[in-house]
């Protein structure tokens, strides 16, 4: 029980009392659902806690009496009752703890003209006229600081109205377009499945013609050998011919060696440059902008910096260089006329590959690791692939025209299988609900905001693209069909959980002290694929909301599937 | 063995950057080798040596400062002489000296340099500078209270070789000057207080051509007289060595507080090293200090050289007029002899020494005897905080940055999805076009308008950021203008100085100049600022000024301003003249419309609180940066500029979503309370924290809201005695020891709400120290807590803010939320009243518009409400003006709707009603009364329903 009655006889009633003697009227800021609490003119009973009942002269009176504020439709009185307010036991009527909540929903605009909607009760009589709520303008009744909202629900309902209609039209032919989308999904989809079965097809052929071209090679490979050890006893003895593969090896180093100086030198001015960007780079960042990637690059620059320093040319290294470069004669290099003329038997034919002990012994192995140093820096660093060793250089013409026919059919097979491979991965793809986002794969939309023009091409990639230099930014390659939750208002005001279709992208470009970027795409039902807009939720962490009829509910029935080429 | 011939070149690069990457060696912390230790600052260490000569020499130490008594005179108030530096047999340094004893109780000691006054010296390298020592300082900061006392008397009983001077409201004052050597004592009530020169470090470099060849006979280190080298930076010193320092004396008081900005506690550590001391002095000299340090005595953003020093039954003070860069020494002793200390307990003698490196010695000595007084004395001297418009002390939502203008509504229309209430929203740099001020960027910011309309359409404001750099660059406007107008600061050379900040090479606007305030005043204009907007306000950053490739991060010392001035003699102004432009331009952007400006200042100086609010700079996301933040907060407050607070959240990296929460739950206690973020920090506007923490930071910032009445009266009480704000607990209980160097809970004005933010992670509970023996009532259960001089474990989970009452208070609330505080003007009132044990309570209310000068004649309420023999009334204490009237009238329909009484008398059991009588109604009305039992320690509660009293009106209500 509240306050008595008979006080209250004497306290100053509200001016919403006074509506409540005629008893169609409900009291201001009930919904029609509500009105049945409001019929009692005498008593109020609190909704939600029925045990708690004050003359029905409290309701409307701008004092809170009921722990459910439901003796306030049409005042802010009760607006703080809300776990978000920091209640004390007064606001909470005595109690300590447990939830606080308004049995209303909000303040009832009737709206005539428009539709009626409820208003927080925080925005009634706050002076601010919330038309895009209460068109009607009742949310201000107390005229509170000479506010005054006119009825603005004629203009505001016409044009919702037209608004409406067209949004239904849209509607219409979002569904339209979704039908449309579902069935050009499908025929994708056969054609994939089509296309697979080509491909199974075509893959056995390839293989076939594999294994006839391994062997040819492997017979031309035989009667090769067989005709260069002939050879090789033709001429001046198995030296001589050794010494001609020995003469092309040190040739073929000699070239890697002005190659491997000519990239060292391309490097070293690199080198040269990155350096005196650095030094620029550290003489003018901004300390103050706590860009722990700067920092750490200055940090590591200043110890690189203060590093004693190898020299990398070393000058008489590079003198030797120079004469171990210069083709061979008589007076430097290995004298080749010498050993061509030799005529001394000689079985080992390992030697050839012991070509190097004709050389002095420094420079080979300096060449040698240099190069193979070189070499597998460039190979780990994945700028060049392995070679496999078999494709040695003294490869006659006609392996070597055997080998490129294997090699080209096997470049063939391997094609086809990678394209198999994709329709299969195609084919297992997640394409959402009947597969329709297969229909708007590689299909691009984009939208300026801001700086930028964002651009996403489904299933495939996001990108930023700069206005201000026209550079291009992966925000995002294809991950997968995933789902995310999105907080959005109920007619009463509060939170409540939609579960949305979204799009992952990942592995976009590296961001610059961050991670790789990634864009979650959440999409929405609409008449058009469309960007709504774009942000940036955190570092390199976007997030795009996209409107497409593919998410639209409904249209899922009655599918009019084009025909396929298969039922042509 | 194949090459493969295309070897790309890219490879080499890449692995050259992978290689620099990878050699990481990450630790972040400020870069102590960017800024000066004493050691490094060259008048610092040579005053410290001259100190420790004095010190190490003891008794037998005499101070070469003479007062030649022929000279002296005394008239109206003011006592004037010549102090004498005996250099040698034949040479003596002519120091013109007065000493004003002012009608406020306060006393001002000026040392000139007689050469440098005349102009009689030579700059060196040809330097067309300013001769005189620095005397303008007063003009920038002193606006008042100088009226010389009309009753300070000389005492004729002075003892030979003595003045003695006695002055002040009550003539209990006295300054007993002794002549040679010079000594000042300060005694209020014959107890000495404040002792100047009493270790002889009295100290000023005189001018003296600087000596060729090693001719120099002295056995002065001159090693730092002629020039210095800092970094990579030069100083010229075209006057040579310049500085002035003086020890000053705190007898029998052990705690010093006050000359922010500092890290540090409250209560200010000694500076002279040993366990738990500072191996610097306190430094003072304005500095964008990057991720500064805790427990530092390192130098900050701003400065305010005026300490105060406590003890049971006094608080003195003393302000140090000079803005040169400044350092302090503090070091505690047991004092040697206090024939006045009647106590067993032993007396500590805070010693204290001032050191600035040029300017003439400008110092007021304020002999309290309480912290108000010196707050009310300092505040008339330097100005009181402006009272802000209301939208100020509201909530503040920055982030560095929101990224268009778009941006910016998407954020505003969460705020109010979510109903946060918040009423500012901040836009840091990158809205301008290429980081040119007073412009936007047009891709990012192509309507500033409609975003500022949004904005309006819910009463809430747009704060731009403005700094003093200009980018130099030929086709900027305001570039310029500043260099044709010749209104830019100079180089040593007197060319325009060009440095480096935010938008690369720059040029700093000179506010010492009076011509650049006029047109300052013009950028600001609706049609220069283009897209601005009436609820548009200024954030000043950078104004140290920060210069990225400068000496210490700022200008060249020998820089020159307006006046040929050096920037070495106006440095810690620099910050306060950019703000005063500021707030000129802001004052009347529309002509005939006045409005009080809102303007944010990261740099300071004495007397900025007129003009602006404070933060405490570049915090960081740690637990560390939270705690310290009340101290420093708290610091500001009873050093005058009240109008502070700190990065709610931490501006370096990414807090926690605990310390997120608790950091709400303290900065709703500052008085400036704004959440900002990196730009490289996650997104963290507080509708985007997980629950429980949403709902918890929620009802944190409703909390402030519902009490803004409150914080609007602190504020107004503020802006009329200096007052802090947000008050220590030494500041409200000055008589109980055991809380002088309590710096981790806060008084909210004169509310009696006592606030002790959590600050650690994990705790949930924590302990709130009471002085007295009134009863404290939890704010949200009424639990009871009594007991005077101990700590009391108060309950925190994550979810409550340990918040007490203390009782005797009547305490103004407005409880419904609403989306900015702006709309809640219409709304009632709800008092909560706690009695004391006298059963009487007392609170005021002070409301006006919150927007105009209005209440400047008398457009305001002020209400004394009074509870005192079962009768609570409200007293009108306002005084009237031409605006009252129509005021009063727009505010006749707001009311007190609820009255909370905590702890009434268990008569009121029975008692269902009370009876209304409010001035000028015919007969008395009944308002219902219900009271509420509450058990286990918790208090029982009545409550008032809707004595439906205007707030405006005088009314009684019998209980």
């Amino acid at each position: 029980m509240r306050f008595s009655k008979s006080l209250f006889l004497l306290a100053v009633a509200g001016s919403g009392a006074r509506a409540s003697s005629d008893k169609t009227a409900r009291p201001r800021g009930v919904a029609p659902d509500f009105a049945k609490y409001y019929q009692d003119s005498k008593t109020f009973t609190c909704i939600s806690d029925p045990a708690i009942q004050v003359p029905f002269a409290a309701v409307n009176d701008d004092y809170c009496d009921c722990p459910d504020g439901s003796d306030e439709p049409g005042t802010s009185a009760c607006s703080h009752l809300s776990h978000k307010s920091p209640l004390d036991v007064a606001d909470r009527f005595g109690s300590t703890d447990g939830p606080v909540a308004n049995a209303l929903p909000g303040f009832y605009c009737k709206n005539k003209g428009h539709r009626p909607a409820y208003v927080p009760f925080q925005r009634v009589n706050d002076g601010i006229c919330d038309y895009e709520l209460c068109c009607d303008g009742s949310d201000e009744w107390a005229r509170v600081g000479g506010t005054k909202c006119e009825d603005r629900c004629k203009e505001i309902g016409k044009k919702w109205r037209k608004e409406e209609e067209q949004r239904q039209k849209s509607m219409t032919t979002a569904l339209r377009k979704k039908q449309a989308l579902l069935a050009e999904a499908k025929r994708l989809h056969r054609e994939i499945e089509d296309q697979t079965t080509r491909l199974e097809a075509e893959v056995k052929d390839a293989e076939a013609k594999v294994g006839v071209l391994e062997n040819e090679v492997k017979a031309v490979e035989e009667a090769e050998r067989s005709k260069t050890v002939r050879s090789g006893g033709k001429g001046k003895g198995k030296v001589s011919a050794l010494v001609g593969v020995a003469k092309a090896r040190v040739d073929e180093l000699r070239d890697a060696l002005l190659e491997v100086r000519q990239q060292r030198d391309e490097a070293q001015s690199r080198l040269a440059e990155l350096e005196s960007i650095l030094s620029k780079f550290k003489v003018e960042y901004n300390p103050n902008f706590n860009d722990e990637g700067v920092k750490r690059a200055v940090r590591s620059w200043e110890d690189y910096a203060a590093r004693d320093k190898t020299e990398i040319v070393n000058q008489a290294r590079d003198r030797d260089l120079t004469e171990i470069a210069k083709t061979d004669s008589e007076s430097s290099g290995v004298d080749w006329e010498h050993w061509e003329n030799e005529d001394e038997g000689c079985k080992d034919t390992d030697l050839i590959y012991q070509v190097a002990a004709y050389l002095p012994p420094s420079v080979v192995a300096f060449i040698e690791e240099k190069y193979l140093a070189f070499r597998s820096f460039l190979e780990t660093s994945g700028f060049l692939a392995t070679t496999p060793e078999s494709n040695s250089p003294t490869e006659s013409k006609a392996v070597t025209k055997a080998r490129d026919a294997l090699n080209s059919q096997e470049d063939i097979l391997r094609d086809l299988n990678n394209k198999l491979r994709d329709q299969r991965t195609d084919l297992e793809t997640d394409y959402g609900a009947g597969g329709i986002f297969r229909a708007l794969k590689g299909q691009c939309i984009s939208r300026d905001a801001g700086e930028y023009t964002y651009e996403h091409c489904f299933f495939q990639e996001t990108k930023q693209i700069s206005k201000k230099g026209g550079s291009s930014t992966s925000m995002g390659r294809f991950n997968k069909v995933t789902s995310t939750v999105v907080e959005e208002l109920n007619d009463a005001g509060d939170i409540v959980l939609i579960e949305k279709v979204a799009i992952e992208y990942d592995r976009g470009q590296h961001c610059w002290n961050g991670p790789n970027r990634s864009t979650k795409v959440v999409l929405e039902c609409g008449e058009d694929n469309e960007i709504l807009k774009t942000a940036e939720d955190e570092k390199c962490v976007y997030s795009m909301l996209v409107t497409t009829p593919a998410v639209c509910p409904g249209g899922e029935e009655n599918i009019v599937a084009s025909p396929s080429k298969d039922e042509l | 063995m194949t090459r493969n011939k295309a070897v790309p070149s890219l490879a080499v690069l890449l692995s050259l950057v992978v290689l620099i990457a990878c050699l990481v060696a990450p630790g972040w912390a400020v870069k102590h080798e960017n800024f000066k230790t004493c050691e490094q600052s060259g008048f610092c260490k040579r005053n410290r040596a001259f100190a420790d000569i004095a010190s190490a020499e003891g008794s037998s130490w005499s101070s070469p400062y003479e007062l030649d008594p022929a000279t002296l005179s005394f008239q109206d108030g003011q006592l004037s002489g010549m102090l004498v530096k005996m250099v040698s047999e034949h040479e003596k340094v002519q120091l013109p000296l007065t000493i004003a004893f002012l009608e406020s109780g306060a006393a001002r000691l000026v040392v000139d340099e007689e050469r440098r006054l005349k102009g009689d010296i030579e700059t060196r390298h040809g330097s067309k500078i300013n001769k005189k020592r620095y005397d303008e300082a007063e003009k920038w900061v002193i606006v008042g209270g100088l009226e010389g006392s009309k009753t300070a008397t000389l005492n004729p009983q002075s003892e030979t070789g003595f003045t003695n001077v006695v002055y002040g409201p009550n003539a209990n004052l006295q300054a007993i000057i002794r002549h040679s050597p010079f000594e000042i004592e300060f005694l209020r009530d014959g107890e000495s207080q404040v002792q100047l020169n009493k270790q002889g470090y009295l100290n000023i470099e005189h001018w003296r051509p600087k000596l060729e060849n090693g001719e120099s006979e002295s056995a002065e280190d001159e090693s730092t007289w002629w020039e210095e080298n800092f970094g990579s930076n030069t100083d010229s010193k075209p006057r040579g060595p310049e500085s002035v320092g003086l020890d000053i004396t705190f007898p029998g008081f052990s705690h010093v507080f006050g000359i922010p900005e500092h890290a540090d506690s409250l209560s200010l550590r000694e500076t002279r090293g040993g366990p738990g001391n500072h191996e610097n002095p306190y430094r003072m000299y304005n500095s964008d200090v990057f991720e500064y340090e805790l427990d530092s005595p390192m130098t900050l953003y701003g400065s305010i050289p005026f300490m105060q020093a406590h003890r049971k039954g006094s608080s003195v003070g003393v302000f140090w007029l000079n803005a040169a860069e400044t350092w302090v020494d503090i070091v505690k002793k047991k004092a040697s002899s206090n024939p006045l200390s009647m106590s067993a307990s032993e007396k500590v003698d805070t010693h204290t020494h001032w050191i600035s490196e040029a300017g003439r010695m400008d110092l007021f000595v304020l002999l309290g005897p309480t912290p108000q007084d010196l707050s009310k004395t300092y505040g008339e001297l330097t100005g009181y905080t402006q009272l802000p418009q209301h939208f100020a002390i509201a909530y503040h939502q920055c982030r560095w940055n929101y990224v268009t203008d778009e941006d910016v509504k998407e954020v505003d229309a969460k705020f109010d999805k979510y109903q946060i209430p918040y009423d500012v929203i901040w836009l840091d740099l990158e809205y301008t076009d290429d980081r040119k001020y007073f412009t936007w960027d047009p891709l990012t910011f192509p309507n500033p308008k409609g975003m500022q309309e949004k904005l309006d359409a819910s009463q809430r404001k747009l704060v731009v950021l403005i700094d003093p750099h200009i980018k130099n660059k030929n086709d900027y406007f305001v570039s310029q203008e500043l260099t044709s107008k010749g209104l830019a600061v100079l180089n040593k050379d007197g060319e325009v100085y060009d440095g480096w900040c935010w938008p690369g090479s720059s040029n700093w606007v000179d506010c010492f100049n009076p011509a650049a305030v006029p047109w300052w005043n013009s950028l600001h204009k609706f049609d220069k600022f283009k897209g601005s907007m009436p609820n548009l306000f200024i954030w000043n950053d950078m104004n140290e000024p920060s210069v990225f490739n400068g000496p210490e991060t700022t200008m060249p010392k020998d820089n020159i301003h307006y006046g040929n001035w050096e920037h070495r003699d106006v440095h810690n102004i620099n910050g306060l003249t950019l703000v005063n432009a500021t707030y000129q331009a802001m004052l009347e952007r529309k002509k005939g419309e006045l409005r009080r400006p809102f303007v944010l200042t990261r740099s300071y100086f004495a007397g900025s609180q007129r003009t602006s609010a404070m933060w405490t700079g570049d915090n960081q996301a740690t637990w560390g940066h939270l705690a310290a933040s009340l101290p420093m907060v708290l610091n500001n407050g009873i050093a005058g500029f009240p109008f502070a607070g700190a990065d709610v959240g931490g501006f370096f990296h990414n807090p926690e979503k605990e310390l997120l929460a608790r950091w709400y739950q303290a900065g709703i206690w500052y008085p400036f309370f704004r959440a900002h973020a990196h730009i490289d920090t996650r997104r963290r506007e507080p509708y985007l924290i997980s629950e429980p923490y949403r709902t918890i930071i929620t009802q944190a910032i409703r909390l402030r809201y519902q009490l803004l009445p409150a914080w609007y009266t602190a504020f107004h009480q503020a802006s009329v005695n200096g007052t802090p704000i947000v008050r220590p607990q030494y500041y409200v209980f000055p008589e109980d020891e055991e809380g002088f160097a309590i710096d981790d809970q806060l008084y909210l004005g004169d509310t009696g709400l006592l606030a002790k933010p959590v600050v650690q992670e994990n705790t949930f509970t924590t302990d709130i120290y009471i002085a007295d023996d009134e009863k404290y009532y939890d704010y949200f259960d009424y639990s009871i807590y009594q007991g005077a001089g101990k700590r009391h474990t108060v309950p925190a989970p994550a979810e409550k803010i340990p918040l007490l009452i203390q009782g005797g208070h009547i305490i103004p609330r407005r409880d419904r939320p609403r989306r900015s505080s702006t709309l809640m003007r219409w709304d009632p009132y709800t008092l909560v009243i706690t009695l004391n044990k006298d059963s009487e309570a007392e609170g005021t209310l002070y409301v006006d518009d919150g927007e105009t000068f209005d209440y400047e004649r008398g457009g305001y309420i002020h209400r004394r409400f009074r509870y005192q023999d079962s009768v609570l009334s409200s007293e009108d204490i306002a005084t009237k003006g031409a605006n009252t009237a129509e005021y009063l009238k727009t505010m006749s329909g707001v009311s007190v709707e609820r009255l909370i009484v905590i702890d009434p008398p268990t008569s009121w059991k029975s008692k269902t009603s009370v009876t209304v009588m409010e001035d000028g109604a015919k007969t008395a009305t009944v308002a219902p009364l219900e009271y509420h039992e509450q058990s286990d320690g918790k208090a029982s509660y009545a409550v008032v329903k809707s004595p439906n009293v205007g707030i405006s009106k005088t009314w009684r209500i019998d209980f």
